[in-house]
């Protein structure tokens, strides 16, 4: 798999590049460490043979079209990634005739190992049920039949536990937490140009370091991507003290799937959930 | 029923209808617990989840957003849109350990000022046996 699919996205970048359709392919190459990958931006068709796909490709590069508003620019998307740029998309926030899509029919991910290659899949691909690009251009791969509807049994599990215990342990997270905001600028879904966390009149994160704090950004985080997650666990992945923000994220998402039948991310003229309503719907508020 | 040492309740009353409907409880002398806090807002729809979640942060033991009734607002639709934004974050503050009954949603119109005191003595009354966020 791994240098077929490499084979077939050099080919492609360097077609664009060559043609001038796009100004840079953003794809992976191989990291310092000799086997992870890391994004990698290519300019020049010569340059190409830098591009790989191996199943330690983590990133989601869509974010990375947010630099690149106005310039034609190819991205190569897993499933998870694809669905982001239908986010990006139908937020406005990208213009689709500047993009080229290079779709990769996913193999699964893996963790990150220390100075070796690890097998073990990350956790996003268990309840991954889009290896498939939603979106794409140009396909590498063939679609494989996508799993059974996710049974979100991490959440159930959570919430065996009494809310006195679910307290307790998103209080020693937060406990964990540096605020880097890591988790929001890995995250596709994150654009704000003022984040609420950097405002100071009001102040609603304040500076001070404390848990109260930190659990307010976390909640706010998980909130503002309600109806907007597409799971790709970048947050997750990217925290450095490793806080279990896929518990949030897809807590809303099993809510919203529930409430609004709606998976984020799935096409790119969508309607978010939080930003439409039906007169009479039934949601156990205020009834 | 000791306000000082009773739960803290923070409301957010939406100023066509339910800040209206608190006003017609106080003007025909209908008495609830003082351990609301009444804040007025333009409507139920201008209350940021940031609010909620800064209040609970803050050491609120409770919120209470009331809005006019679905298809009374004011501003034709701010309270559906409120409507669906507060039932995820309802769900998604009792995942993070605050239960969904400190946080409650009422439409109150303008009339209805002996229901909002009964809505507030029977809030008060229901966080008082669950007894302070602090304390748990």
């Amino acid at each position: 798999m791994g240098s077929d699919f490499t084979q077939q996205i050099r080919d492609k970048a360097k077609e664009l590049l060559e043609k001038g359709t796009v100004e840079c392919v953003i794809g992976y190459e191989t990291g310092s460490d000799g086997f992870s990958a890391r994004p990698a931006f290519i300019y020049e068709p010569a340059e190409v043979e830098r591009l790989v796909f191996d199943n330690t490709c983590s990133h989601n590069l869509v974010k990375y079209l947010l630099n690149k508003k106005g310039k034609p620019t190819a991205v190569i998307v897993k499933g998870c990634d694809s669905r982001s740029l239908n986010l990006l998309l139908s937020e406005k926030q990208i213009d689709r005739d500047n993009i080229f899509i290079i779709g990769v029919v996913c193999p699964g991910v893996v963790e990150w190992g220390w100075n070796n290659r690890s097998d073990q899949l990350q956790i996003r691909c268990n309840w991954c049920r889009q290896h498939n690009p939603v979106i794409y251009d140009f396909l590498v791969g063939e679609p494989v039949t996508e799993g059974p509807p996710d049974d979100f049994a991490d959440i159930a599990a959570m919430e065996t536990k009494s809310t006195e215990e679910r307290e307790a342990f998103w209080r020693e997270q937060a406990e964990h937490c540096v605020r880097c905001y890591a988790c929001r600028q890995a995250c596709p879904g994150c654009y704000c140009i003022d984040c609420f966390v950097e405002q100071l009149d009001p102040e609603w994160v304040g500076i001070r370091i404390a848990p109260e704090e930190n659990l307010m950004w976390n909640t706010i985080r998980a909130f503002h991507l309600a109806g907007r997650c597409i799971s790709c666990n970048e947050c997750e992945r990217v925290c450095p003290v490793n806080i279990p923000l896929s518990l949030l994220n897809r807590r809303i998402e099993r809510e919203v799937l529930g409430l609004f039948d709606y998976r984020a991310g799935m096409s790119e003229d969508a309607v978010a959930p939080l930003i439409t309503f039906m007169k009479d719907e039934k949601l156990g508020i205020g009834e | 029923m000791s306000v000082d040492n009773g739960p803290l309740i923070i409301g957010f009353l939406c100023n066509w209808c339910s800040y209206a409907g608190a006003d017609m409880a106080g003007t025909s002398r209908a008495a609830y617990p003082a351990n609301i806090r009444i804040i007025r807002v333009p409507c139920s729809g201008r209350v940021d989840p940031l609010l909620i979640v800064k209040c609970f942060e803050e050491g609120a033991d409770a919120v209470l957003v009331a809005g006019c009734h679905p298809g009374d607002c004011h501003y034709n639709e701010g309270n559906y849109y409120s409507r669906r934004r507060f039932a995820l974050l309802r769900a998604l503050l009792d995942f993070m350990g605050i239960e969904k009954e400190r946080f409650q949603v009422e439409w109150v119109s303008a009339s209805e000022g002996k229901r909002f005191a009964k809505i507030v003595t029977k809030f008060t009354e229901e966080m008082i046996e669950r007894g302070s966020r602090k304390a748990s």
